[in-house]
């Protein structure tokens, strides 16, 4: 004989019980008396709550409802600023996700222009004079190239010149993304927030 | 089983919709729909129908300050349980010392003959027996056996673990068996 299934039998009358659980208890239902007894008292007892009487109450429902009805407070329009607030809150990831696709699409133009110009004309197209350590990377490596010689110097500083232009548009664009990011975790966890407290003024009423 | 809405899901949603935008005609419509659930959500709990009546109204009104909150991710009906259930349990504490279960009134007899005054007595000791409980244990059971709920509803509408649910139960039915051992061997 199998172990009894006592602690089964409540779950398994109320149709709690699925699966492996649900199989081992009706196989064990079937060969154990001790066990059916059980379910049976269950079940009887199930049916003895049932007799216990439902509220007789004196008030009708339409009577019921109107009384509700009375008693509960107006809700409170909120003012228009905390309405626009509110738009403004909800709209803020739509805003963030057009600030990101603004900056990509920034930083991709920009790039492909830059490229284009570089690669069709050179960079004298430009306008631009490329003048001596106009960036902290340019000056620092420049000077030192510059004592390798002129001939070499010249390419090496045009180089970091367009290394320093990219390098600049590089930093811009991720601090422009890490910005954009940190509003909108930001924004998340005041959802979070939001919801939270939501919950718990829910739960303890 | 008591108290299901007599709204489809479809405009119980509808309902909710409109309600947690300030309507209270369709707030109205959702009372009318569990109000037999909530009064008897209570009425077990706390085992007086005037004090039942009266919890159930301050439910509602609780449950239409809160409605802005709700979400739609688990029932209405336990959502409302549960403000029920914290509102029995209320006036339980508030009413512990001018309510004792042995003179609580007893049910109006709504069958003349003797048998029915049988059965009424019975129940009358079901009834005691149910509310001699501990609170713990008597809110999983009324929310098990009189409304239906299952044990994942119990367990949200209670904040509880399933096994919680589940020891609860065992430990209401087992003292049930006990005290209503005469009425049980009857049946």
């Amino acid at each position: 004989m199998n172990e009894h299934v006592t602690p089964w039998l409540g779950p398994y009358h109320d149709g709690e019980l699925q699966g492996r659980r649900l199989r081992q208890v009706e196989d064990h239902l079937e060969h154990c008396a001790a066990c059916r007894t059980e379910l049976e008292q269950l079940r009887k007892l199930s049916a003895l709550l049932q007799e216990s009487p439902v509220a007789v109450t004196s008030t009708s429902p339409d009577r019921f409802v109107a009384q509700v009805g009375l008693r509960i407070p107006r809700r409170q329009e909120k003012p228009a600023w905390q309405k626009v607030l509110e738009t403004g809150w909800r709209l803020t990831p739509a805003g963030l996700v057009g600030a990101w696709a603004f900056v990509q699409t920034v930083f991709i133009v920009a790039g492909i222009a830059l490229i284009a110009l570089q690669v069709g004309a050179g960079i004298d197209v430009l306008g631009l004079e490329i003048p001596q350590g106009e960036t902290w990377l340019s000056a620092g490596l420049g000077s030192v190239l510059g004592l390798m010689g002129a001939e070499l110097g010249n390419t090496a500083r045009t180089i970091l010149h367009l290394l320093g232009t990219l390098g600049w548009a590089i930093v811009l664009y991720l601090t422009a993304l890490v910005v954009i990011g940190m509003l909108y975790w930001s924004w998340l966890a005041s959802l979070w927030a939001r919801r939270r407290h939501q919950e718990l003024q829910s739960q303890t009423s | 089983m008591n108290g299901r809405s007599a709204l489809s899901t479809e405009a119980e949603r509808d309902m909710i919709a409109q309600a947690q935008q300030g309507n209270r005609h369709a707030f109205g419509e959702l009372v009318r729909c569990h109000r037999e659930g909530m009064v008897n959500v209570v009425y077990r709990m706390c085992g007086d129908a005037n004090l039942a009546e009266d919890a159930a109204q301050e439910a509602f009104i609780r449950a239409w300050k809160h409605l802005p909150g709700y979400r739609p991710k688990s029932p209405f009906r336990n959502w409302l349980y549960r403000i029920a259930t914290n509102a029995a349990l209320d006036v339980l504490r508030r009413e512990r010392e001018t309510v004792d279960i042995d003179e609580l009134p007893l049910a109006t007899p709504g069958e003349g003959p003797e048998a029915a005054l049988e059965k009424t007595e019975r129940g009358e000791r079901v009834r005691q027996a149910v509310l001699a409980l501990p609170q713990a244990s008597r809110a999983v059971l009324v929310l098990r056996e009189y409304e239906g709920l299952s044990y994942k509803e119990i367990s949200e509408t209670l904040s509880i673990p399933i096994g919680t649910v589940m020891s609860r139960l065992n430990y209401a039915r087992n003292r049930l068996r006990e005290t209503l051992a005469p009425y049980l061997e009857a049946l």
